[in-house]
């Protein structure tokens, strides 16, 4: 159920029995960009650390053993050229652990992290920024750590390089973060606060009406907030861009980017998602089965995409001399599908999976939220469960054959360890 | 069939032992639209040296054969399993930790099928020379990738000083030369031995009917012939403190140093009543919290030394033949990072943190985080196949947690702590 707290300030109330918590999330969404995502980063970090009334970890901490363990954090992402900064929490239902007013105190816990962030005279306390935009640096550096996620990034850098935006991922970059102070990331947090178009999604067992009078005192300005569009397009090259990166890795990294006519809510995307399935989605996909499994060439080797921005990526963990085979065989798979050599048995399977797995979303709390935030967004891209279910049933091997035609190999990333 | 009402989590299970001795779990979830089923054995990494399935002497098997079983098990003369459930609609995995193989899957429609593919793909082994070399590549490929991975060569790091006798200290997967030595006919000598369903556990949660599907696991099993049960005999060498590596290092491209102390106890001074052990459990679980848990001050101080950061985190194991904690994460100081967990371990007796105030909230906090683990029935399933508590099961832990005093707590410590058990890894950056 939708409530309009203000202009540019949603309330999505989701009730249910089915769940032993209740989960918030409260999603301020703003449009990303290159300059704004560190700060937004560094921000989270300081509304999750200490607030004004609970000024040590420790304080902050104490709070949410005395709810019963609550979990709770602020973190940012992004979704095509939204960013977003999310402020979640879960907590017991409180009819297991004898507490009525476990889901009051819990909101009344988040106006003090947002209402009251630990900022004094015009700047966040000096000694929690210094801590933690040292941890933030350190984090992106160790980004570097986990092959598979900087593989992925590097690839999303090659992919977008025309864009200074997209390039750049939700947490933004080491250099944008060194000349934060304390005094600038108040103006970013009063930015947030008043111009992000906010969203709250409740889902547990409550009704509408008690949660809708629990935020309603949250004292939101009211402000124009902006709606920016989600969808972020880019403009078609044939160049194909390549690039080999050294690092002391055992595994190889190779992956590949391909562009993508098809975004989400069209009406081809459940080809997309059919045809994705095949390619690469499943332990049944082309990339699994030949790649993986007759070749042993990969541990893994798989595909997914990003209906947001128009990117198909193929991920794989390879022994690198075997780079020139790899990218072959994958090339050959696809090729495989713009053919149409699609068995009936493989694409059943491929319906069989996704169906599942769609009715599987549907049991996690998280899931239903982003549901709900795309239907919010997006409106006429809203489609029932029996709509959905029946899109995936009338996928064609024409519809799959001509969704794989479309995608243009545009990027191949790889990351191997030196030669010397 | 066993009807268990546990009227405070809200739950219903029912479970039998079948004249095989297989044991079987039902949890209905009906407002769920997912099924999730899980198959266990008690056999893993750690299970390298035991007497075959009749015969008499002890042999020793290469490092990472439970963990290549796993990956075999999914390969018939028909085709890949995985194929099978994925035309059910179902998707499938397995994995193996140091004592358990878990096979699993997870659909929502076609739930008699994927349950009896369940029991049927891993009760009817298939191996080849041919098969067996095959995957010898995809799972050094595994093996490499988790190389290159520094959270799990710290983890290892630790293990090794702690047991560096303990078969423990292998990696689940064994390495590329270990695995070289694999035949099919290891698999058949480790398979027969441990996959007897007196050694296995099915746990079956979600949108099911009780009555209807412990009728179908029995016809199943029923139709299916084993050899008698017997007690399996597993060796694992003496276990003492005196063999600790006491310090370590390794250098890896990683941002920040890491530093991380371990703690070893020796499992026969743990209790051996099951509701003692899984007290012994809990009281330790919180002694950690108390001592160095993000509300306890030492958390705070050494926080705003800049000595820890909020990767700063720790680990208890308690399971078949080992124990341990391991504190650490990321530093720039990572000496004084293990020095000063050490000390604030070794001082726990004069700690002003655990006192009855903190102790109250962290079980409160304990309680409310048992409740949110019940959202995710792969929790669920994954807790009840461990089984190390006897007839105890998860849906007893809130009476558990309620019931630890500070006298359990300072006698956990007093078990535990021990400047002769405890032992320092640290992972330096390496230039590039």
């Amino acid at each position: 159920m939708s409530i309009e707290l203000g202009n540019g300030i949603n309330l999505e109330v989701m009730p249910s029995k089915k769940y032993k918590t209740t989960r918030i999330l409260i999603r301020f969404s703003a449009r990303h960009s290159e300059k704004t995502a560190a700060a937004r980063t560094l921000l989270t970090s300081l509304l999750e650390t200490n607030s004004l009334n609970y000024p040590t970890q420790n304080e902050l901490s104490t709070r949410l053993a005395e709810l019963y363990g609550a979990g709770f954090g602020v973190s940012v992402a992004k979704k095509g050229n939204i960013h977003q900064i999310n402020v979640g929490m879960s907590l017991v239902n409180g009819a297991y652990v004898g507490e009525d007013h476990l889901f009051d105190d819990a909101v009344a816990f988040l106006q003090e992290i947002l209402f009251a962030p630990n900022i004094k005279a015009g700047a966040f306390d000096e000694k929690t920024f210094v801590t933690e935009k040292e941890n933030l640096i350190a984090y992106l550096k160790s980004m570097k750590e986990d092959k598979q996620t900087f593989a992925s990034l590097r690839l999303q850098e090659l992919f977008f390089q025309n864009s200074p935006d997209q390039k750049v991922p939700s947490f933004g970059t080491v250099p944008t973060t060194e000349d934060l102070t304390a005094e600038k990331l108040v103006a970013v947090y009063q930015q947030m606060m008043t111009e992000d178009h906010i969203d709250i999604f409740v889902i547990g067992d409550v009704t509408p009406e008690q949660v809708r009078k629990s935020f309603a005192q949250l004292p939101f300005e009211k402000t124009a907030r902006a709606k920016p569009e989600i969808f972020f397009t880019q403009k078609h090259s044939n160049i194909i861009n390549e690039q080999v990166e050294y690092d002391q890795v055992t595994q190889a990294k190779l992956n590949l980017a391909y562009q993508m006519e098809t975004y989400y809510g069209d009406t081809d995307r459940f080809a997309l998602l059919v045809f994705n399935g095949l390619f690469g989605g499943f332990p049944h996909s082309k990339l699994f089965m030949n790649v993986r499994e007759k070749e042993s060439l990969a541990y893994y080797a798989s595909s997914s995409f990003d209906s947001f921005r128009g990117m198909l990526k193929v991920q794989t963990g390879i022994d690198q001399e075997k780079r020139a085979a790899v990218l072959h065989l994958i090339n050959e798979q696809l090729e495989s599908l713009r053919k149409g050599e699609i068995s009936t048995e493989e694409l059943a399977q491929t319906k069989a999976m996704l169906k599942n797995q769609f009715l599987l979303s549907l049991d996690n709390p998280q899931a239903l939220i982003e549901n709900a935030y795309l239907d919010l967004w997006l409106p006429q891209t809203k489609v029932s469960e029996e709509a959905f279910l029946k899109g995936i049933d009338a996928v064609t091997i024409e519809a799959v054959k001509k969704m794989a035609l479309s995608v243009e190999l545009k990027a191949i990333y790889c990351l191997e360890r030196s030669a010397s | 069939m066993m009807k268990k009402v546990y009227e405070k989590v809200n739950e219903t299970l029912y479970s039998e032992v079948l004249p095989n001795g297989l044991t079987v779990y039902l949890l209905p979830k009906p407002d769920f639209h997912k099924t999730y089923g899980l198959f266990t054995t008690d056999y893993g990494s750690i299970d390298n040296r035991f007497i075959p399935l009749g015969e008499k002497e002890f042999i020793t098997v290469p490092d990472g054969i439970a963990h290549f079983l796993e990956h075999k098990m999914f390969e018939k003369e028909t085709g890949d399993v995985f194929q099978d459930f994925g035309k059910q609609g179902a998707s499938a995995n397995a994995f193996t930790s140091f004592t358990k193989t878990s096979y699993l899957f997870s659909a929502t429609d076609n739930i008699d099928l994927n349950v009896a593919t369940l029991l049927d793909f891993v009760q009817a082994p298939y191996f080849t020379a041919e098969s067996v070399n095959k995957e010898k590549g995809i799972i050094g490929q595994e093996i490499q990738m988790y190389q290159d991975d520094p959270n799990w060569r710290q983890f290892f790091g630790i293990i090794n000083n702690l047991y560096p006798q303990h078969p423990l200290h292998i990696d689940i997967a064994g390495t590329v030369e270990s695995i070289a030595e694999i035949t099919a006919e290891d698999l058949y000598t480790c398979y027969n031995t441990f996959y007897h369903p007196s050694n296995m556990k099915l746990f079956v949660v979600g949108n099911i009917e009780p009555e209807s599907m412990m009728t179908l696991i029995k016809e199943n099993q029923a139709s299916k012939d084993f050899l008698l049960p017997q007690p399996i005999q597993r060796a694992f060498p003496a276990e003492t403190l005196t063999d600790i590596k006491k310090v370590d290092s390794l250098e890896m491209p990683v941002a920040r140093a890491k530093g991380v102390l371990g703690i070893k106890v020796l499992t026969n001074q743990l209790p051996t009543d099951n509701t003692e052990l899984l007290r012994f459990k809990t009281a330790a679980s919180l002694l950690w919290q108390l001592l160095l848990g993000t509300t306890s001050k030492n958390y705070l101080r050494l926080y705003d030394e800049g000595i820890i950061d909020d990767t700063f985190g720790y680990e208890f194991n308690l399971d078949r033949t080992f124990c341990f904690a391991d504190f650490g994460g990321d530093s720039d100081k990572p000496a004084e990072l293990t020095k000063a967990v050490k000390e604030i371990l070794l001082n726990y007796g004069e700690d002003t943190e655990i006192n009855e105030t903190n102790l109250t909230l962290l079980k409160k906090r304990m309680l409310g985080k048992f409740f949110q683990s019940l959202n995710s029935l792969e929790y669920i399933a994954n807790q009840f196949n461990q089984n190390l508590f006897g007839e105890l099961t998860l849906f007893d832990l809130p009476e558990i947690i309620q019931s630890i005093t500070l006298a359990d707590i300072y006698s956990c410590g007093d078990q535990m702590i021990d400047e002769a058990a405890m032992s320092e890894f640290f992972m330096y950056p390496k230039g590039e």
